[in-house]
């Protein structure tokens, strides 16, 4: 038992130590300490489940573990390079260090507690906990996207912390896993809440209609925060709507799930067409993706369940290596205009085929795993809805794969006269790393279903 | 007690429309305390006569986190020229008061149509309107301090309604929002005062925040 409790220790620890005024031991007590988790998060992988008095680990929840321990190192890795860049950064490193480590704590205890009421707290957590980090390059849209996100986010957390309330009300319990199983509920005041929860929590996921918040932080946050953002920070908010629909099987709840998930990738599809600013076009990119997991995850379908875990794992692989490599482009170019970035084979070649490569996958393309996420989710459409519905959705996708790839194709093979500038080094690496990964992801498709299916609430 | 309730609800519906018409930050931060306070004093009173340990604990920490600790952490980082200062206003003072005012006549509408069929207690649009009204505060001012407080209202009417009508709420739940509103103001601090010293008056001109 005491396994589960370890990666919550190395990180207070780690945290405490970033107190001390020295960015080396910052670095490295970051390091060590993403590599701990890693390390722990695996073995809890191999773990049975658990169901405590505040704690609920099931599948589902492992596997978020392990994706926000090991996009947790590569952030911190990719950190290490990249803070050299940040010319007047608002926090000193070892702060910087510090709110990331709180950052991942508040997140790993979002996807471990057993308590609706916990998961609430853990997903707000997670606004205190980085919001500084949002603002470090310390100019006005950086702080002010700061701001936009600190108080759209925590309106919207309020929402479903209205939620929260009615469910109690309805149910006298916030337990998720006596939820599931209560017979006698006021199921109009469960579904009520229920709706308020999903809409509080679909907020910080960046689906739509609350998802302003997302481009303007995803667009000027640094790079490294960028990518720990879309790729881990919005599936833990989806998570947290998992559970309410999880607990709360009604049919009309889940339509209402679907139809969001819909609109915002409708919307961001749209969206995405007429973007100027690479980093903002990711941003709406991520906006998409959380949207087709919605989707999958409200589909009550074996198989969309699937589609969407898979395509959360590659897509959190997939987007990080892209805004890593957004941060190089940007260290270079000095510019977040598609237009003024030209010729990145000839001149940033690592990064370039990192952009290309990770542009292909989160917009699902074939071989990476984003690809099987999706279609499986599409299946479950085809279900539950049938062909024209399925037709309606991957007509944005394609709208969406064109908009993306178009543009990144642009940045990276248009001719320039500039010399190559890109030196091997750990910010060249880890995007290319990351990206491999997404592709990877399509042979652990059995694995990822064989760890779902060991426990589920139901 | 639900006497009680109605009267603190409508006096918290009035303090927040007399936060719609004040000028001064300072002002608009001690009447947020004073509405805090009453909240407190509710909980207070219910936890004593429920005999209600955790309610009562929960009315300390209320007073001490959200009438005491944050109305101080605000003005101590309130420059003076700021406490002296007209907070941008979106929508004219007459107007908002009106608004506030049909909100509240729309929060007892929905109410009346919906949630009660559900929660059956007489007064539950009272924290509907304050929610309501707090959203409104957040759109309807330019300024971070306001907004945060617009937040902090929300909260509050979620405690007095929570605390109303489910007291037996998970104490861990209840402290743990506490907490975190602790931790969001004391962020959202130091954000404000980042912005207040860098970012001009209207924002919106930033090319990239558009599309």
């Amino acid at each position: 038992m005491f396994v589960y409790y370890l990666p919550f220790i190395v990180l207070v620890f780690a945290s405490l130590l970033c107190v001390f005024k020295s960015d080396s031991l910052a670095a490295f007590v970051s390091v060590l300490s993403s590599l701990i988790v890693s390390v722990l998060s695996v073995i809890i992988l191999l773990k049975p489940n658990v169901s405590a008095s505040y704690l609920f680990i099931d599948g589902f929840s492992k596997i978020m573990v392990v994706l926000i321990s090991f996009i947790y190192l590569t952030t911190v890795l990719f950190s290490l390079t990249y803070l050299k860049h940040v010319e007047k950064p608002l926090l000193k490193r070892n702060f910087y260090f510090l709110y990331l480590n709180l950052f991942v704590l508040s997140m790993l205890f979002s996807v471990v507690v057993k308590n609706l009421g916990l998961i609430w707290v853990g997903i707000e957590a997670t606004t205190i906990t980085s919001a500084l980090l949002v603002a470090i390059d310390n100019d006005e849209p950086a702080i002010e996207s700061a701001w936009r996100y600190i108080i759209i986010v925590s309106v919207g957390l309020v929402m479903s912390l209205v939620g929260v309330v009615f469910v109690y009300g309805a149910c006298h319990t916030l337990d998720i896993t006596k939820i599931a199983l209560l017979k006698s509920a006021n199921y109009k005041l469960l579904l009520l809440g229920s709706v308020f929860a999903i809409t509080g929590f679909a907020t910080k996921a960046g689906i739509f209609p609350l998802h302003t918040w997302l481009p303007d932080v995803h667009g000027r946050a640094i790079a490294p925060i960028s990518a720990i953002f879309s790729s881990i920070l919005l599936p833990v908010a989806l998570f947290g709507v998992y559970r309410v629909l999880s607990s709360v099987e009604m049919s009309s709840l889940h339509l209402y799930a679907i139809v969001l998930g819909f609109l915002s990738v409708v919307f961001a599809s749209i969206f995405l067409v007429n973007q100027k600013f690479y980093k903002r076009m990711f941003a709406y990119s991520s906006i998409e993706n959380m949207g087709m997991i919605l989707i999958g995850l409200a589909l009550l379908n074996k198989y969309a369940f699937l589609g969407a875990v898979v395509l959360l794992v590659s897509h959190a692989f997939a987007k990080s290596s892209a805004f890593y490599s957004t941060g190089n482009v940007l260290n270079i170019y000095k510019t977040r205009e598609v237009a003024k970035v030209k010729g990145m084979v000839e001149r940033l070649p690592f990064t370039a085929y990192s952009l290309v490569f990770s542009g292909l996958a989160v917009t699902g393309a074939p071989p990476f795993g984003t690809f099987l996420g999706e279609l499986l989710i599409a299946y479950g459409v085809y279900i539950k809805f049938g062909l024209f519905w399925v037709l309606v959705l991957a007509t944005f996708l394609v709208i969406a794969f064109m908009s993306v790839n178009y543009k990144v194709a642009r940045m990276a093979f248009s001719s320039s006269n500039f010399d190559r500038a890109e030196k091997v080094r750990m910010s060249a690496f880890v995007p290319l790393l990351n990206v491999t990964v997404s592709f990877v992801i399509i042979f652990l498709v059995g694995v990822i279903e064989k760890i779902l299916m060991t426990g589920m609430i139901k | 007690m639900k006497e009680l309730f109605v009267l603190v609800g409508f006096a918290e519906i009035v303090l927040v429309i007399f936060m719609q018409w004040q000028y001064y930050l300072k002002k608009i931060i001690v009447t947020f305390a004073i509405s805090s306070l009453l909240i407190g004093l509710l909980l207070f009173v219910q936890g004593g006569l429920q005999n209600n340990t955790s309610l009562i604990v929960l009315a300390a920490l209320t007073l001490l986190v959200r009438f005491f600790f944050i109305p101080y952490y605000m003005l101590s980082h309130l420059e003076k020229v700021y406490k002296e200062k007209n907070p941008k206003q979106v929508v004219s003072t007459g107007t908002s008061i009106v608004v506030s005012l049909l909100l509240v006549i729309l929060a007892y509408v929905i109410y009346r149509l919906t949630l009660y069929r559900y929660i059956s207690v007489e007064a539950g649009s009272i924290p509907i309107a304050i929610i309501l009204q707090g959203i409104f505060l957040v759109i309807s001012r330019n300024n971070a301090f306001v907004q945060l407080i617009g937040y902090m209202i929300m909260e509050n009417s979620l405690f007095f309604m929570a605390g109303y009508m489910f007291p037996d709420l998970p104490f861990i739940v209840e402290a743990g929002i506490l907490l975190d509103l602790l931790g969001l103001v004391m962020i959202s601090g130091v954000v404000m005062k980042l912005r207040e010293d860098s970012v001009s008056e209207v924002v919106d001109e930033f090319d990239e925040f558009r599309g």
